[in-house]
């Protein structure tokens, strides 16, 4: 017994100590230094302490503390000389980005911001230096999200993040996020050249969170030798000025159902409409909004489950899964295996893509070349032949066709700049040379390249006009422009694998879409919306659910989650006079 | 009989109190903590002060009202049962079939069940998603089509005809294969320690294979079978790296394919919600000091502990 009783009491003495030293680890560890006015770490302060005091016993006169001009010259000049004046003779800032491979800009283009910015310090004479360290990872950015918000914890997140806008919601609310607004009040001609769309895509709140680093649009893709082989045996040319008949209206997805129909009817394709799989956000979004639907109050900030726009858009789903014209397991086939290889050997008339698959096909082995029995990508010029490319359909006559961009933007972390010396001191400083940072990296011939080697679409009207330069475009596939050493190496390859008139071509097209864009909500809560609406699909396309039923999934779902119930708002009834197609 | 000195036993023990206390104990009271905090988005520092009820009252009213939450636990109930069997009797079968063959040929066996243990998770459950995969390219669809048993590729997975049987067997099987080689092992290594003569004398007796296992080998197996049934059922309760994949990759039915497990992970890791997810593990922990407890009873190991009676 006593043996017994003594084990216990040891175990117990332990778990005390562990749960001592967990609380005190919680109460001190790694406060984000945004949030408290506690000093960083002791060591930078001392060494930093140490290096100053040569400037202060040389008896110069400090500058003061400067502020922003709206002047990027003036501004790193300033900010460079009040560093050096301190001692600091480098500051570090380090970024993280994520996306296709061709998509590397997302962190170079920070890499090359500073190279821009000491080569203006350099000029001066100032002596310092912004040295940047990058990460770049392939994969979406809902996961370097993830690790961004954990890291923050303990100081060790990036000071700037490229990743989707719809992360900014949260992170603003969570206070992860330097409020720029300040900042842009002295850069408003900067704000004047990006799409005003897009801007939207960096506030929340009317606050800015950060800058637009890239977009795209979602396209219907129509496939050409479909659309040939339907007029060939049933005398309907359905590309006939197609494109503009969309934009204006005149052909509505009760067409578009009729024209899959006729696809799959007259043998010329397996299907008549694909489209991606898993995550209902963002592409299927587009109906909502195509049916005249909406997602998002600002002023109550609440999210809204549109009933009759959410129940016609499940409606087409459902009909063209029951008329065999859209797989009933589109929602879980497999991109490599059965998305893609469909596409590009023609069995759908329509897909429901985005701007970057056209170059994607280019690179990818999704084709199997009938002549040789291998697959391989696409050429440029087979995209070209091969797919018709039209804005998303409005839902019923009267609804207006739609698009919608998920736009990458560059975060600055409330907490930028928190390696570098003296931080608790000088972290407005350190966040105003992160905000440069960031301005640069969106110089516009940096925006230009990235928006040409990754099929993304530029963020700015200045970046779009060096696209429409043919000699500039010359320049680039040469690698005759003025990019730092580094960050030529890095994107040579891809630059020689894509830089080419077509494409550009396509991009100078896409962005015109831009016009009829749309943003899902900039709401905490949204993307827990947005899965609900992905499982609605699925079980409509599977013939689980009527749309009927599935509406009341949705509303029941929302409804069994207090957080959710409280800020979706659910608004109008199920149309009982609509008819489809 | 001379009193063991406490001092000793507890220098000896400390290191692995030390390791339990930091690894299984302080984890498990921070989780019981962050489900009474409002945490989400990671953001420790803002809500970790905070204590609420809200996460309970929260997962009571889905648990309530939500159609899918319903499905999980269904499946968690029947994917741990099922499981089990699986690993227990089929480990035991591999064991004493094992057991019974010739050595030649029982190695290879052994190391060809052990096979998708070894196997890293990513690389095995993509072997399954592709087995699985709803169209003619999937392995299964594939044979089924040529064999001509279907005549159309079946998404085996998700069709709402084929649920929850379907993604049920499709858990127990691609689990039951990885756990059942635990099973085997434990089982073959305390069969090959039993005592030669007493299997030659049931033989010299005249016992069949049958008698042999049922009557000799079996009752000696008890204890082990008690110890794989309950190291099991408290891995199955909390198992989930394949089931997320398989269901991630779409190849299950995101709730008929879920666990209770999963639905803690995905709470946490994929809507950013770790106080609700913290709530729901602390439930798991619950029920797996329940069935752990309730399996030690019911499987007499309060008998196997006791010091035996005779002189040994």
């Amino acid at each position: 017994m006593a043996q017994r009783t003594g084990l216990i009491a040891a175990a117990v003495v332990i778990i005390v100590i562990i749960a001592i030293a967990a609380a005190i680890t919680l109460q001190r560890g790694g406060k984000p230094a945004a949030t408290t006015t506690a000093p960083p770490a002791t060591a930078a302060t001392t060494t930093t302490a140490a290096a100053s005091s040569p400037a202060a016993t040389a008896g110069q006169a400090k500058p003061s503390k400067p502020t922003l001009t709206g002047n990027i010259e003036e501004d790193i000049v300033a900010i460079g000389r009040y560093l050096a004046a301190q001692g600091i003779h480098k500051a570090t800032f380090t970024v993280w980005g994520a996306g296709d491979p061709n998509s590397v800009m997302r962190t170079l283009a920070v890499a090359e911001a500073a190279y821009r910015l000491n080569k203006i310090l350099e000029k001066n004479g100032v002596d310092f230096r912004i040295e940047v360290k990058q990460n770049f990872r392939r994969g979406g950015g809902d996961k370097l999200a993830e690790d961004f918000a954990a890291a923050f914890q303990s100081n060790a997140n990036p000071d700037i993040m490229a990743n989707s806008y719809k992360h900014i919601a949260r992170f603003a609310e969570q206070g992860y996020l330097l409020d720029i607004t300040p900042y842009l009040e002295k850069y408003k001609s900067l704000l004047g050249d990006f799409y005003p769309s897009l801007l939207a895509a960096v506030q929340y709140k009317g606050r800015y969170y950060g800058l637009p680093q890239d977009t795209e649009a979602r396209p219907l893709y129509w496939r050409t030798d479909v659309a040939a082989c339907i007029k060939e045996k049933t005398g309907n040319d359905i590309l006939a000025g197609l494109a503009e008949k969309i934009e204006r209206g005149e052909v509505t997805w009760h067409d578009i159902y009729r024209y899959a129909k006729l696809a799959v009817e007259s043998g010329c394709s397996k299907w008549g409409v694909l489209h991606r799989k898993g995550s209902a956000h963002p592409d299927l979004i587009q109906f909502i909004y195509a049916f005249g639907g909406r997602l998002y109050d600002p002023e109550k900030n609440m999210l809204v489950l549109d009933v009759p726009a959410v129940y016609k858009w499940l409606y087409v789903e459902w009909r063209m899964a029951r008329d065999h014209l859209l797989p009933e397991d589109m929602m879980s086939w497999d991109w490599a295996k059965q998305i893609h290889p469909a596409v590009v050997s023609g069995q759908t008339l329509v897909w429901i893509g985005g701007t970057w698959h056209w170059t994607e096909w280019q690179t990818k082995p999704y084709y199997l070349d009938p002549k040789t029995g291998e697959k391989r990508p696409l050429t440029t010029e087979e995209v070209k032949k091969y797919f018709y490319y039209t804005l998303f359909a409005a839902g019923d006559p009267g609804d207006k066709p739609v698009t919608l961009s998920q736009p990458f933007v560059w975060m600055i972390a409330s907490n930028a700049g928190k390696d570098n010396p003296r931080y608790s001191e000088l972290k407005d400083v350190y966040h105003m040379l992160a905000f440069l940072l960031v301005v640069k990296a969106d110089d516009p011939d940096l925006v230009a390249i990235h928006s040409i080697i990754s099929a993304h679409l530029p963020v700015r009207k200045a970046a779009a006009e060096l696209i429409a330069d043919k000699a500039w475009v010359e320049k680039l596939a040469k690698l005759q422009v003025d990019l730092s050493p580094e960050v030529k190496n890095s994107i040579a390859d891809i630059v020689k694998a894509t830089v080419n008139d077509i494409n550009v071509a396509f991009l100078a097209n896409a962005s015109n879409m831009l016009k009829y864009t749309h943003l899902t909500p900039m709401h905490p809560d949204y993307p827990r919306l947005a899965d609900i609406f992905a499982s609605a699909v699925d079980k409509v396309l599977r013939g689980e659910m009527t749309p009927e039923e599935a509406v009341n999934y949705i509303i029941s779902k929302i409804k069994a989650d207090p957080e959710l119930s409280k800020t979706v708002e659910i608004v109008g009834e199920i149309p009982r006079d609509w008819s489809f197609p | 009989m001379p009193r063991p000195r406490l001092g000793p036993a507890a220098f000896f023990l400390m290191p692995a109190l030390f390791l339990i206390a930091v690894f299984y104990i302080a984890p498990l009271m921070l989780s019981i903590y962050i489900g009474f905090t409002p945490l989400r988005d990671w953001n420790l520092h803002r809500y970790l002060g905070s204590v609420t009820t809200y996460n309970y009252e929260r997962l009571l009213h889905l648990l309530l009202h939500d159609p899918d939450v319903g499905k999980i636990i269904r499946t968690t109930i029947v994917f741990v049962s099922l499981t089990l069997l699986v690993n227990v009797l089929g480990g035991l079968a591999l064991a004493l079939a094992a057991f019974l063959m010739e050595e030649s040929i029982s190695l290879p066996t052994r190391l060809a069940w052990m096979l998708p243990r070894m196997t890293p998770i990513a690389v095995y459950s993509l072997i399954w998603y592709y087995f699985f995969l709803g169209d003619r390219t999937g392995t299964l669809n594939s044979i089924l089509l040529r064999l001509g048993v279907i005549d159309k590729p079946v998404d085996w997975g998700t069709n709402p005809a084929l649920l929850p049987y379907s993604d049920w067997a499709i858990l127990v099987l691609v689990n039951g294969l990885v756990g059942v080689s635990f099973g085997m092992v434990v089982f073959y290594s305390a069969l090959r320690s039993i005592p030669r003569e007493h299997i030659i004398a049931a033989r010299v007796d005249g016992a069949s294979t049958w008698q042999l296992v049922r009557h000799i080998l079996v009752p000696q197996l008890r204890w082990h079978l008690v110890y794989v049934t309950i190291w099991q059922l408290l891995s199955l309760v909390t198992t989930y790296a394949h089931i997320f994949l398989l269901v991630e990759w779409g190849a299950l039915d995101r709730w008929w394919g879920s666990t209770w497990a999963l639905y803690v992970f995905n709470t946490a890791f994929s809507t950013g919600d770790q106080g609700l997810a913290a709530a729901a593990s602390t439930l798991l922990v619950a029920l797996g000091v329940v069935l752990g407890l309730a399996a030690l009873r019911l499987l007499g190991f309060q008998r196997m502990m006791q010091e035996p009676r005779g002189e040994i």
